[in-house]
């Protein structure tokens, strides 16, 4: 029996998006510290992990992440689940590092100089403190993806959800970030294209179409998603409609 | 994403947005009995002054009024059309001038002390349910996104003079709107997902 505090449960849980239904009768419980999503562009991977944190409500069936049932709110959902997007010009909203660090804080009553406090030492921790006055947008790609996990993990969730984040960065960018992930205690769920990222992880969910294909160990799934994709049959542009 | 803010630590980054917008508003009152050509120019001396203060850098600053000059051509060759020239060249001085001393505001600000400060403002507009909170945000995340869609306009025209060697068409008029829609989506998102405009429940 699963820990439900610590698990993620989806019960017959459908999607829809613009009146189409992305994600269909999906069920499974994840309890597991560190799982990967793969799937082709389209599968239905990002609006599966998008519920996760409220962005997309359930349609039908049911969502329960870490004891809180999606029937109780997106904001309850978005208290447990922190969510790294893949562009991180799309969640940078303050013009500051250390605005955006402490905004979080904020939302959750903590005082301004508290916030600010708690943000500096955070960016001092991760060796990056002269970045906090810096403009975002003169930060690199990696620079600015480290602000984003930073800004989610400062407000303590029991989940942080990464949507495809390092697919616009460098092969050591990408490395550097990832054992930044290695070290957190937070579930964590990573969609992600690299297989390779994936290896070392719990588990791995594969989604076609809108349910779930294959889950299991990496080396198993991994493997069979790369036959899948990789025989001759299947190279050719598909599944491009779903988001 | 671009954003206003410029790092430092001037007498312009520590005086208080409040005392800060307060200048601003009175002196955008003081510019209307005051309607004279040579009054005007000296305003947008004393503004560029003021950026000047701020070093090299902040000078630099001052070629954020740079997409609005096209409009400002227009203002004066309307007045030219009409017959009062010295009219119109007062009426963009003005207008340069109070535009780049609000973006004077905006680099030397931050956000947050920014919605610190007009939140009281909407402090009245609770007896509508309106929460004062996500109305400071929304003005602050007005003046945020102003350069970023400066920014998206400028990428559209690099992207149709790469095709067709012309900079401009009121053809980009419909993606830009396109962009500008997406980027909202964006940004909503990235609020909700932090807790939505008004925070989480702190109870």
């Amino acid at each position: 029996m699963n820990d439900t505090s610590k698990t993620i449960i989806f019960d017959h849980a459908s999607i829809e998006r613009g009146g189409t239904t992305i994600i269909s009768d999906v069920s499974v419980a994840l309890p597991d510290q560190r799982v990967g999503i793969i799937g082709r562009n389209g599968s239905g991977k990002s609006t599966l992990v998008r519920s996760l944190n409220g962005l997309l409500p359930i349609s039908d069936g049911s969502l329960v992440v870490h004891g809180v049932a999606s029937g109780e709110g997106a904001k309850k959902l978005a208290r447990v689940t922190g969510f790294v997007f893949q562009n991180p010009d799309h969640q940078l909203i303050f013009p500051t590092a250390l605005e955006e660090l402490s905004f979080g804080l904020r939302q959750l009553g903590v005082g301004k100089a508290d916030a600010k406090a708690q943000g500096l030492a955070l960016l001092k921790e991760h060796g990056i403190v002269e970045l906090a006055e810096r403009p975002v947008h003169e930060l690199s790609e990696g620079q600015k993806q480290l602000i984003c996990i930073l800004a989610v993990l400062i407000m303590e969730p029991k989940l942080v959800v990464l949507d495809e984040p390092f697919s616009s960065l460098d092969l050591r960018t990408r490395a550097a970030l990832r054992r930044k992930l290695e070290q957190l205690d937070q579930q964590i769920l990573f969609v992600s294209h690299e297989l390779d990222a994936l290896r070392d992880y719990d588990k791995v969910l594969w989604i076609e179409d809108g349910r779930i294909k294959q889950i299991g160990m990496p080396a198993d799934v991994l493997a069979a998603y790369e036959d899948h994709e990789l025989s001759g049959a299947h190279l050719h542009f598909e599944g491009a409609a779903r988001a | 994403m671009i954003s206003l803010y410029m790092t430092g630590n001037s007498w312009a980054h520590r005086l208080p947005a409040r005392v800060k917008l307060l200048f601003l508003f009175v002196l955008s009152l003081l510019i209307i009995p005051f309607n004279t050509l040579w009054f005007s120019a000296a305003l947008l001396a004393f503004v560029v002054l003021l950026y000047a203060s701020l070093g090299r850098q902040g000078l630099e600053k001052v070629k954020a009024v740079r997409p609005l000059l096209w409009m400002m051509g227009i203002i004066l060759l309307v007045h030219v059309f009409l017959g009062d020239i010295e009219q119109g060249i007062t009426a963009v001085l003005r207008l340069l001038a109070m535009v780049l001393l609000a973006n004077f505001i905006c680099i030397t600000t931050h956000m947050e002390a920014l919605m610190d400060a007009v939140e009281p403002l909407f402090r009245p507009l609770r007896v509508f349910g309106i929460s004062p909170m996500r109305m400071s945000l929304a003005v602050a995340l007005v003046i945020r996104f102003v350069p970023v869609l400066l920014a998206v306009y400028a990428s559209l025209q690099e992207a149709y003079k790469a095709r067709t060697a012309r900079a401009n068409s009121w053809r980009l008029l419909a993606p830009f709107a396109l962009h500008a829609i997406k980027m909202t989506d964006h940004v909503a998102e990235a609020l909700t997902a932090r807790g939505g405009a008004d925070g989480f429940d702190r109870s």
